[in-house]
């Protein structure tokens, strides 16, 4: 189990989240990029082998969105929301 | 008896779920405790809890008797656009979890840090409570936990068994 830190509630059990998957790149402008390019914005969820990007939904705690840095190979939180505790 | 504690089923509350900056929400309704300001603690007042649960967002909490004159103050149809006052009462239902073992009781269904220096007498915080959404507080003696009312039953059920 991860703890997790809410900028409202300070540091929560995972169980109280809900997790809202990577923080994808911006959209492109399909008109502007490769179909390559295209092709993988559409397709393709950020999955590294270390710190990815991701956000979390306090649902069961005060309701918050956060976004947190979180290492796949260790879980450690390796960066929490800015004004978290 | 594992554990000694009491459990009760409490009757239903006054609830009014409010939403919006502090500051206009208590230029409209004065019938309000003081907002609390840190995140998570209540404010008293005259038999009324004020629960600040998240961003912008409050419960209140008062005997059932008080609901109609909480609901003349309040005039929840008549609130301005920055800020919102709905009536939860039935949407609710409180479990009282008294006794010396009431922290160990909680704290199979619950993954909140209950201990006194964590959760203080004025703490309330929305967290699980077995695997539902559940609001948390402290009462006389040990914690009061709500659920949505639907799951009421089941959580009895979880209690008994849990404490049997
Ligand atoms: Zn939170």
């Amino acid at each position: 189990m991860m703890n997790i830190p809410c900028p409202f509630c300070g540091s929560r059990n995972e169980a109280e989240f809900a997790f809202g998957g990577p923080v994808k790149p911006d959209r492109p402008d399909p008109n502007t990029v490769s179909e390559g390019e295209w092709v993988a914005y559409l397709t393709q969820v950020p999955n590294p082998l270390g710190p990815v990007q991701e956000r979390w939904w306090h649902v069961k705690g005060c309701g918050m969105w956060l976004t947190i840095w979180r290492d796949t190979r260790t879980h450690d939180i390796v960066e929490g929301p800015a004004d978290a505790e | 008896m594992l554990y000694d504690v009491q459990i009760d089923r409490l009757p239903c509350f006054a609830l009014f779920d409010l939403k919006g900056p502090a500051t206009d929400l208590a230029a409209w309704a004065d019938v309000l405790p003081a907002f609390a300001k840190p995140a998570n603690t209540l404010t008293r007042q005259n038999g009324v809890d004020l629960c600040f649960t998240g961003p912008d967002r409050w419960i209140l909490r008062a005997d059932i008797a008080r609901e109609d004159a909480l609901i003349a103050a309040l005039r929840p149809e008549k609130a301005p656009p920055e800020i919102s006052i709905t009536r939860v009462s039935d949407t609710l239902t409180f479990f009282r979890i008294t006794g010396p073992d009431a922290a160990q009781v909680m704290s199979i269904g619950c993954p909140l840090d209950l201990h006194d220096s964590a959760f203080g007498p004025d703490a309330v915080s929305y967290s699980e409570f077995f695997g539902l959404k559940a609001l948390v507080m402290r009462c006389e003696g040990g914690f009061d936990c709500a659920v949505e009312q639907s799951f009421g039953d089941m959580v009895a059920d979880y209690l008994s068994r849990a404490t049997a």
